[in-house]
């Protein structure tokens, strides 16, 4: 199902659902491109990507679970409020809506974390197709269209009088119903398909072999220690990957009472695995062999996805200029 | 928009049962055995885990530690967990009293396979505090006793100070369905049991692989010894079975931390048997 509408419309549609959702739209601050609260009045034109991606605003980069009192010798552990406000994000990219998705199986099974999950449920996600590759990225390669995606409740292409919209979830359908939207046809929807601004001529690396070939490449010490030789365990790839989740639980204490919290950590950092006596993953290569492999391999044997979208930021971001792409193509030679 | 409350099943993973400390055993200069129970009296009723699981333990407002159960399934009036104190939460879980209050959440991992140990010979080999969880099994197996044959505990520490769960080793000694030795890496003037490091004591009781099961638990150092001399002794790796240590956090899979090759220990583990061991991909543990 597709409808169209204008740039004007779009603006007043998603300032109008402000009165009952809270409404998260890119917004420049302090030079960043970041996702904040939609002022209501402009809509950013020329942004490509977020530098953090949207993963903190569903597994938050410090989330209180619980908290506690004590009083007189008793001690009482409270629950926090729960929040089920209806979001609506507008401006994802198809490459941080599906590491969404990709994290999702993460925290359901068995143990359901209802923070992320909550999260996720509460929140409409209104993608945007990208015009430009963004620097560094290789999402085509990790089988991501940049302009074509089910990850999302309605997925948006410009078009020159405004925008086609592509409504793929019943809860999408229900937005844009009774609106400013109007029926659009299919052939629309494809003729605002854009020609992608700075696209290869051929993929960098092939998935499946690298995927294969991190397994075999994983006993090469030698291999590894080379790869990650410049690596200053920073962790910044770890914090801006929309993908990766591992984390810590930290309490915070005050006289008579405390929190507990999620907090994002790292597999860069040598303490992430430091044990009473012993570490498993003391040196710097094991670390970054144990994230590649991670992303490209163990992730998927247990959920059939990769743990990677391509969106570029850990190539763009990092301080030694320690490019993923070239470490897959040479896991993949 | 309609409003949902997506609050899914209402359960907060994160949040521990509150737990008493009834009483504090000191076992050696560093380590303490605690025995706790709910203080919701009704959640004790429900409770049950397997030998070999594990918990995370909290202390409000220094964090939360990972501990396997030290008691036995067959004895439910309490809980029991040891702790060597070794860094922040395990120096805050000493320095608690009988009475105090701490959280824990559990049962977490999969458990020593009892199915296959029904009916064989089993050997025991545990070093210093790794003698925990073999105890919560041993225990076990001791209150089934009629359904397995003979049973050899070989435990090893450093010194005669060292030993723990010291009340076990005696009633175990003093058990006439039980082949005890106890042994230590220096002895003293009153020592009066074996001393040598656990692998050569073990080569020197020879028990015969035969029908046999093994289970080990102790320092990484020890295991890694220990598999060698059982596989000398003819121990084939499906006949022998270990707990794996690893940093752990969540106790679900999810955290990250305890993450080797495809597998997380402490969703998949922490039993493996040696047989699993050799498959991994890594060596990282």
């Amino acid at each position: 199902m597709y409808r169209r509408i204008t740039r004007e419309n779009l603006k007043k549609w998603l300032a109008g659902l402000k009165a009952e959702a809270e409404v998260v739209a890119p917004a420049k601050v302090d030079g960043l491109f970041t996702y904040q609260e939609f002022n209501g009045r402009e809509l950013l034109r020329s942004f490509q990507n977020t530098r953090l991606p949207p993963k903190g605003l569903f597994l938050e980069s410090l989330r209180v679970l619980f908290g506690w009192k004590s009083q007189g010798g008793s001690l009482r552990v409270n629950i926090p409020s729960s929040f089920n406000g209806q979001r609506v994000i507008f401006g994802l990219r198809a490459c941080d809506a599906r590491a969404l998705r990709t994290l999702e199986p993460v925290f359901r099974g068995d143990y359901q974390d209802v923070f992320f999950l909550q999260n996720l449920s509460r929140t409409l996600l209104l993608g945007l197709a990208c015009r430009v590759q963004c620097e560094g990225s290789f999402c085509t390669e990790m089988g991501i269209d940049p302009q074509e995606s089910v990850d999302f409740d309605i997925f948006f292409r410009e078009s020159p009088a405004g925008y086609i919209a592509k409504v793929i979830t019943d809860k999408g359908n229900e937005l844009t119903g009774e609106s400013e939207f109007e029926e659009a046809s299919e052939e629309e929807w494809k003729l605002a398909r854009w020609q992608i601004r700075g696209p290869r001529e051929k993929p960098l690396f092939d998935l499946e072999r690298v995927k294969a070939k991190v397994l075999e490449s994983f006993p090469d010490e030698d291999f590894w220690k080379h790869i990650s030789a410049k690596c200053i365990n920073c962790g910044v790839c770890t914090y801006l990957c929309p993908t990766c989740h591992c984390f810590d639980l930290c309490d915070l204490q005050m006289p008579g009472q405390g929190v507990r919290c999620r907090c994002w950590d790292s597999c860069a950092f040598p303490n992430f695995t430091k044990m009473a006596v012993h570490n498993p993953r003391e040196e710097k290569w094991r670390r970054y062999r144990q994230r590649v492999s991670h992303k490209f391999n163990f992730f998927h044997q247990n959920f059939q996805t990769i743990a990677c979208v391509g969106c570029g930021r850990c190539v763009v971001y990092c301080p030694v200029n320690l490019d993923l792409r070239e470490v897959l193509v040479k896991v993949a030679r | 928009m309609n409003q949902r409350n997506e609050f899914p099943e209402g359960k907060n993973i994160y949040q521990p049962h509150l737990m008493e400390i009834i009483k504090i055993i000191p076992e050696t200069g560093d380590t303490k055995t605690f025995h706790i129970q709910f203080v919701e009296a009704s959640l004790g009723e429900t409770f049950s885990f397997l030998s070999g699981q594990f918990a995370e333990y909290s202390v409000f407002g220094e964090g939360e530690a990972t501990f396997c159960i030290s008691s036995s399934p067959t004895r439910m009036d309490h809980l029991e967990f040891s702790v060597k104190r070794v860094g922040r939460v395990t120096s805050a879980l000493h320095q608690l009293n009988e009475g105090d209050i701490i959280g824990f959440r559990g049962p977490y991992g999969n458990h020593f396979p009892l199915d296959k140990l029904k009916g064989k010979n089993l050997l025991f080999v545990g070093g210093g505090i790794g003698l925990a969880p073999l105890r919560s099994l041993i225990h076990n197996v001791l209150d089934d006793r009629s359904n397995y044959q003979d049973i050899t505990i070989l435990y090893g520490a450093r010194s005669p100070q060292d030993l723990c769960f010291k009340y076990d080793l005696e009633a175990w000694s003093r058990n006439p369905l039980v082949k005890m030795v106890t042994t230590v890496d220096v002895g003293d003037k009153d020592w009066k049991g074996k001393v040598g490091l656990v692998p050569i004591v073990l080569e020197e009781i020879c028990p015969s692989p035969n029908g046999a099961m093994a289970v080990t638990c102790g320092p990484p150092i020890m295991i890694r010894y220990t598999l060698k001399s059982l596989e000398k002794l003819g121990f084939t790796p499906s006949q022998v079975w270990t707990t794996l240590e690893m940093k752990m956090k969540c106790g679900f899979g999810k955290c990250g931390r305890c993450n080797v090759g495809p597998i997380y220990v402490c969703r998949d583990g922490p039993v493996f048997s040696l047989e699993e061991i050799r498959n991994f991909v890594s060596d990282e543990f």
